[in-house]
């Protein structure tokens, strides 16, 4: 009892330099902060740096939601505000809302019913932007930048957006949606007479249709909305994604959502750690050496690494041995003794690993945890029971080659070698029941200890299966919810 | 190459930014603590203060570590190392050895090596 209070209460050795920098994020922390000190070329970059750390807004969303009129862009920037709690600025915000030093230009401009300069407007957006509240929550810009001057202008200043929004959808549903457009003077919310109709009658006798929406009016800007944005697209095409606006608002806002969530690609030094997981016969070992394969990771199968332990006649592999022959579990303290060495080595170290078959419950996760050896990338391999009782009954062994059938997917070629063909006694169909069972048992209380993992559909073609598991290991992690 | 690109890469120079960057990683990998923001903030702020002369620029090794390392160049415990050797320590660190006017068979002391390798790396952060 007192050696266990000792365990805990000792500090747990500092984290390897690789694994620390990775789970802190430290290259773009360092990149943001490189990425600010050129855009703004401060005389005094230690002053700088330290004002730009204390500040801590490097995950404050900066987003920009572009589309043609009546494609729902204030619905999706106002949703955006409120999920992130961010500065929404758009036209009227500029010219109604706000007080800034060009606003009375601004708006002579619109009374005289003339077309706002870019310059201007280029302007307002700059001193908005640098007001302290934008850069401490970040910034949804609503409608900008409308041309590619605007853009330039914008980017000059130093406004470049992390995720540009593009909504798009054909004219004609975009001209007959603008029929129905409706405002809420009150909120500035939009509303539809189809579409989007408010729930509260309070809403309902608020509401006013926008000015200047005739459709001629509206044809024109769809026109120029069409001219200017090719050269936008180009602009913003490393941080753009086109979104169908034409379905339904919660379908488009939960695309938008899970677009401004994901990181760009980086630089960021990345080994690969990797946990494959699931039922029997679905597959992890063929993704594993696949993987291994590609991209020079070390392929680690806990069972074989049982074995190969046993083999090499090593101290752990005594005392592994024992409990191999007479059929019974190897205990957990031993397994991952074997694994901590093994993964500790230099080659996994520098490589990275793809480790499948283990843990096989949350008890093993969390020693794995304790072992300091915490995986980037898990997956759980999914795969019906009926598939599962397929691929593992009909599976075959040739006793004299060694070779591995399947009796409906990999056929013996000669009926020589099919008549010599033996089942493993673990295929039977009563042990695989068994071994399913204690899957099943545990599966779920690992899934909850792998909150960040990815599903993987394990009922298909094995090269689609890989792709997805490698776009998975590529790209970054999404942003967490604070 | 472009205007733009040309002035960054101008300023980077003029501000030796990429090697005070590469500190503050080394900084970090070296020490690794809790919540690196903070510690950024701290290293940056103690450079500020060496800079005004109000305080110690944030060394990556301290006096401990400067004599650790004469004890591990002076093998045979003889009490100097030779010019040779102490050219070595300063690069291995990334100091610079310029002004470094030392004849092959003058005898580095410890108390020489330490006020040398304290003065260059004085000499390091002053640039900031």
């Amino acid at each position: 009892m007192a050696e266990a209070e000792e365990e805990d209460a000792a500090p747990p050795p500092p984290p390897p330099a690789g694994i620390y920098a990775e789970e802190r994020g430290l290259f773009q922390l360092l990149q943001n902060m490189l990425e600010e000190l050129l855009i703004h070329k401060p005389d005094d970059p230690i002053e700088f740096m330290i004002n730009h750390l204390k500040q801590n807004n490097d995950d404050a969303p900066r987003i920009c939601v572009l589309g043609p009129p009546a494609s729902g862009k204030t619905t999706v920037a106002m949703w955006l505000c409120k999920h992130f709690n961010a500065i929404r600025v758009s036209q009227e915000t500029l010219l109604f809302k706000e007080v800034l030093m060009q606003t009375e230009e601004a708006k002579a401009y619109k009374e005289r019913n003339q077309k706002i300069p870019n310059a201007l407007w280029a302007n307002l957006i700059q001193e908005r932007l640098s007001n302290v509240d934008c850069i401490k929550q970040g910034w949804i810009l609503e409608g900008f930048p409308e041309n590619q001057e605007q853009a330039w202008m914008l980017q000059s200043s130093g406004i470049f957006p992390r995720h540009v929004v593009m909504l798009y959808a054909p004219d004609t549903v975009l001209i007959e949606r603008s029929g129905g457009k409706r405002l809420d003077p009150l909120t500035q919310e939009v509303f539809h007479t189809t579409f989007d109709w408010p729930s509260d009658p309070l809403v309902q006798q608020r509401l006013v249709k926008p000015e200047d929406l005739s459709e001629q009016e509206v044809s024109k800007k769809l026109l120029e909305y069409h001219r200017n944005f090719p050269d936008i697209f180009h602009i913003y095409q490393k941080v753009l994604k086109s979104i169908n606006a034409d379905q339904p608002s919660v379908d488009v806002l939960s695309k938008v959502l899970a677009f401004v969530q994901t990181r760009h690609r980086s630089a960021a030094p990345f080994t690969p750690r990797i946990l494959f997981l699931g039922p029997p016969g679905s597959g992890k070992s063929l993704q594993a050496a696949l993987i291994a394969q590609k991209y020079d990771v070390i392929n680690l199968c806990c069972g074989q690494l049982l074995k190969e332990a046993v083999a090499d006649n090593t101290k752990l592999g005594e005392l592994i041995k024992p409990y191999i022959d007479s059929g019974c579990p190897v205990p957990d303290k031993l397994v991952l003794k074997l694994l901590t060495a093994r993964l500790s080595a230099l080659d996994c170290l520098s490589n990275g690993w793809v480790l499948s078959g283990f843990p096989r419950d949350v008890e093993q996760g969390k020693q794995l945890q304790k072992a300091q050896i915490n995986p980037n990338r898990v997956f759980f391999f999914h795969l019906p029971h009926e598939s599962i009782m397929e691929r593992l009954s009909q599976r075959r062994t040739d006793p004299v080659t060694g070779e591995r059938y399947h009796i409906t997917f990999r056929p013996a070629p000669t009926p020589e070698i099919q008549a010599r063909l033996r089942q493993n006694p673990r295929d039977e169909e009563e042990n695989i029941e068994k071994r399913l069972n204690i899957y099943n048992s545990n599966v779920k209380a690992l899934e909850d200890f792998y909150q960040d993992a990815f599903y993987v559909n394990a009922d298909q073609d094995p090269y689609v299966i890989f792709e997805f598991i490698e776009s998975c290991i590529i790209k970054p992690l999404p942003y967490k919810k604070h | 190459m472009a205007a733009g690109e040309e002035q960054s890469r101008e300023y980077l120079r003029r501000h030796r930014l990429p090697e005070l960057l590469q500190r503050l990683g080394a900084l970090l990998l070296f020490h690794r603590p809790e919540r690196p923001r903070e510690f950024l903030i701290q290293v940056l702020e103690r450079v500020r203060a060496g800079r005004r002369a109000e305080g110690e620029f944030p060394f990556l090794m301290d006096e401990a570590n400067v004599d650790a390392m004469f004890s591990l160049l002076d093998v045979l415990g003889q009490g100097f190392i030779r010019p040779a050797q102490y050219r070595e320590a300063l690069k291995t660190l990334g100091l610079s050895t310029e002004d470094l006017e030392l004849a092959d068979d003058v005898k580095i002391t410890r108390r020489v090596f330490k006020k040398g390798m304290r003065k260059k790396m004085l000499e390091s952060w002053s640039v900031y």
